[in-house]
């Protein structure tokens, strides 16, 4: 079963075709900088841009190999669509909130994706680490930082012509090479993807009864030394963090004693007790 | 080419989805009932008595009560508030309780049925949603941290002090005891090697030692967090029904709020099942059920009945521990999941791991008996020495007086200040 819905390298010109669309459909959608909510102009470009954007959500769908049966296909367009979607809506909204929420909806979809290819450990974790915990983060932070809204230049997108076809132009690449590797034309001088195929085991079942254990021995195996280095990365990043709360507390606590001499004048580390 | 007739394992799944939902929801419904009849019994009093057959005098010792409750709260108003945000606070409720029912697609309800010899239908068949789902436990994680954003965002979208409060408490609450909540589980996965529920409950089926007694540490941290998380009283801060009117659901009423009512039943439903299926045995019950896989119709009923019977033994306990203990203070709250649980769930871990990875050479050299023996002997020693060291290191009495300094150079600095002129300056 081939993952992705991924074209032939036949469908070239309709995923650069698609990809256009998709380019000029954000360029249209991304906010601009005066608030014009109102005009007649501006509704008249969003409905160009979701409309582009269709034609461009099509185009690769069609482009895209089919998986096998019906349902199947059903259920990952359904899911992969959501994900796009979101995803772009996320960067289209005005409000951090319903922007967090956006990128929510389209991690949604990425587990939604990943769990119908069979990549059920990965589908999982996408949501216990992003949405989960990043995202709940942002909401929080956002939430309590921000309970009357942006100023209006916080709320724009500062170069929206160069982010889209930077967007487009990565996405048509990523789509068209991956395609290639998949669809067996192969450069040769890629010798090592090529052995890599040919060694990896074909076609393994999606609901494969030890999939979690596989995984374990391939990561605490073959990839032990990424993961313990990792590891060494993240534990360096927890006692940065900690080092720099501490500074600030440090900092604070020298800033009132040559400052106020009296009694201070505000809790000076206002971390919540137990935070830490 | 598939037919558009569904397979027998669809419709397998189909039957055990209509199956769980029927039955949550009323067991939800019922719940209430009970909670309501034990609150009544703590305080001594009668409780709801008198709802029986509708149109009839028969009173049926008020087991009528939830279809009255159910019926009232469907036809009140669903008002919605001027001043709230209209698409999320409309999506919020749907998004916990979606979440909330969806988890209990990789919880087992039972063990497995007899052989059916249905062609296309793999036999046994398990009481399992999502028998082929291979990370059960963490696909339990990720829901219940998807239902965290129901209640995110009903407190941001009602825009009111009171429900805003209720959702960043409960937000901050659910972060710091998922930690703890890991923990706990990650001694049972190691001990059972699998993520699937169902096979944690079978291998303590095969060995007979449930996770509690192999496990007394994690057990204990895994109960708090699991409280913590289903936020029942002694960590209800979210909805502090005496500082918050109803926290992040006071905005809401009639279906919309039934919907936020029913989720966290579930909660508390969700969490009575993980804590039987990974510590108290699940379905096992020495000497009744049985732990093979090969069962009679008779076997399969009654391993049913006795994960039933425990599941309704740790919701009792749920209940009465909200009528006999007092609420955390929010500081307390977050002490006792930083300072206090996650390092008893990390010793638990260690402890686990190490009797784990040494368990084949204290077979060896000591014999089975023995081996098992110093098996549950480690934890149980980390769980006293734990247990003791918690007590001795957190202080018994709390001091409400507020404390300006925070830092021990504070103290150094001589910028202590806690007479009660400073605090008010302080707080002008």
């Amino acid at each position: 079963m081939n993952p992705v819905g991924l074209p032939p390298v036949s469908s070239g010109l309709l995923v650069a075709g698609a990809v256009t669309a998709a380019a000029v459909s954000l360029w249209l959608l991304l906010p601009r900088g005066s608030d014009r909510h109102q005009s007649r102009s501006f509704y008249l470009t969003q409905r160009c841009g979701m409309l582009l954007g269709v034609v461009a959500l099509a185009g690769l769908a069609t482009a895209g190999r089919r998986l096998g049966s019906l349902g199947e296909d059903a259920v990952f367009l359904t899911v992969s669509i959501v994900a796009v979607v979101s995803g772009a809506a996320t960067i289209v909204s005005r409000s951090p909130v319903y922007s967090a929420i956006w990128f929510a909806l389209s991690l949604a979809g990425v587990a939604g994706v990943l769990l119908v290819l069979g990549a059920q450990f990965l589908g999982v974790a996408t949501i216990v680490v992003y949405a989960g915990a990043i995202l709940v983060m942002f909401l929080f932070v956002l939430m309590l930082a921000q309970p009357s809204g942006l100023a209006p230049y916080d709320r724009v997108s500062s170069e929206p012509l160069l982010s889209a076809v930077a967007g487009a132009v990565l996405l048509g690449l990523l789509t068209l090479s991956i395609g290639r590797l998949s669809s067996g034309t192969l450069p040769s001088r890629a010798g090592a993807v090529e052995t890599l195929a040919t060694t990896a085991p074909a076609a393994l079942d999606p609901l494969e009864d030890n999939h979690v254990a596989r995984l374990g021995a391939e990561l605490f195996g073959r990839h032990l030394v990424a993961v313990e280095a990792a590891g060494v990365l993240l534990l360096v990043a927890l006692i940065g963090s900690i080092a720099i709360v501490s500074r600030g507390e440090l900092d604070a606590v020298a800033d009132r004693h040559s400052t106020a001499s009296h009694a201070p004048t505000s809790h000076a580390p206002t971390r919540p007790e137990g935070i830490a | 080419m598939t037919t558009l007739l569904p397979s027998p394992t669809t419709l397998a799944a189909l039957a055990k989805i209509g199956l769980l939902v029927g039955g949550l929801m009323t067991a939800a419904a019922y719940l209430v009932l009970l909670e309501r009849w034990i609150a009544a019994w703590v305080q001594d009093r009668r409780g709801p008595n008198r709802v029986g057959i509708p149109l009839t005098k028969i009173r049926l010792f008020g087991l009528g009560q939830p279809l009255a409750d159910g019926l009232k709260i469907i036809l009140k108003e669903d008002f919605t508030p001027q001043h709230v945000d209209k698409v999320l606070y409309t999506a919020a409720p749907l998004v916990i309780l979606a979440a909330s029912l969806a988890i209990f697609a990789a919880i087992p309800f039972g063990s497995v049925l007899p052989p059916l010899n249905i062609p296309g239908l793999p036999d046994p068949v398990p009481f399992l949603v999502a028998p082929g789902l291979d990370v059960g436990v963490l696909w339990v994680f990720a829901l219940s941290s998807i239902a965290v954003y129901g209640v995110l965002l009903g407190g941001w979208a009602s825009n009111s002090k009171y429900s805003f409060l209720g959702g960043l408490r409960s937000s901050a609450q659910l972060l710091a005891y998922e930690i703890p909540l890991g923990l706990g589980l990650l001694g049972v996965v190691l001990a059972a090697g699998s993520l699937k529920l169902d096979a944690i409950m079978n291998a303590q089926a095969e060995s007979g030692i449930w996770y509690v007694f192999a496990q007394p540490l994690g057990f204990l941290v895994f109960m708090v967090a699991s409280f913590a998380e289903a936020a029942r009283l002694p960590f209800d801060l979210p909805e502090a029904e005496q500082e918050l009117v109803g926290g992040y659901h006071t905005e809401y009423s009639g279906i919309r709020l039934l919907l936020f009512l029913v989720a966290e039943f579930l909660h508390m439903i969700t969490a009575a099942f993980l804590i039987v299926i990974l510590f108290l045995g699940g379905w096992h019950l020495w000497g009744v059920t049985g732990s093979g896989q090969e069962v009679t119709w008779l076997g399969a009923a009654l391993r049913c009945g006795v994960l039933s019977a425990k599941i309704l033994a740790v919701i009792v306990f749920f209940m009465l521990v909200r009528w006999s203990w007092p609420r955390f203070r929010f500081d307390q709250l977050m002490n006792l999941a930083w300072k206090v649980m996650l390092p008893l769930g990390i010793a638990n871990l260690v402890v686990v791991a190490t009797v784990e990875e040494f368990r084949p050479q204290l077979l060896a050299s000591l014999g089975a008996g023995w081996a098992q023996g110093a098996a549950l002997a480690a934890p149980w020693a980390v769980f006293f020495i734990g247990w003791i060291g918690a007590g001795l290191l957190t202080p018994s009495g709390t001091d409400n007086r507020p404390i300006l300094t925070r830092s021990p150079l504070d103290a150094e600095h001589g910028l202590l200040t806690n007479t009660s002129r400073d605090w008010e300056k302080a707080v002008r």
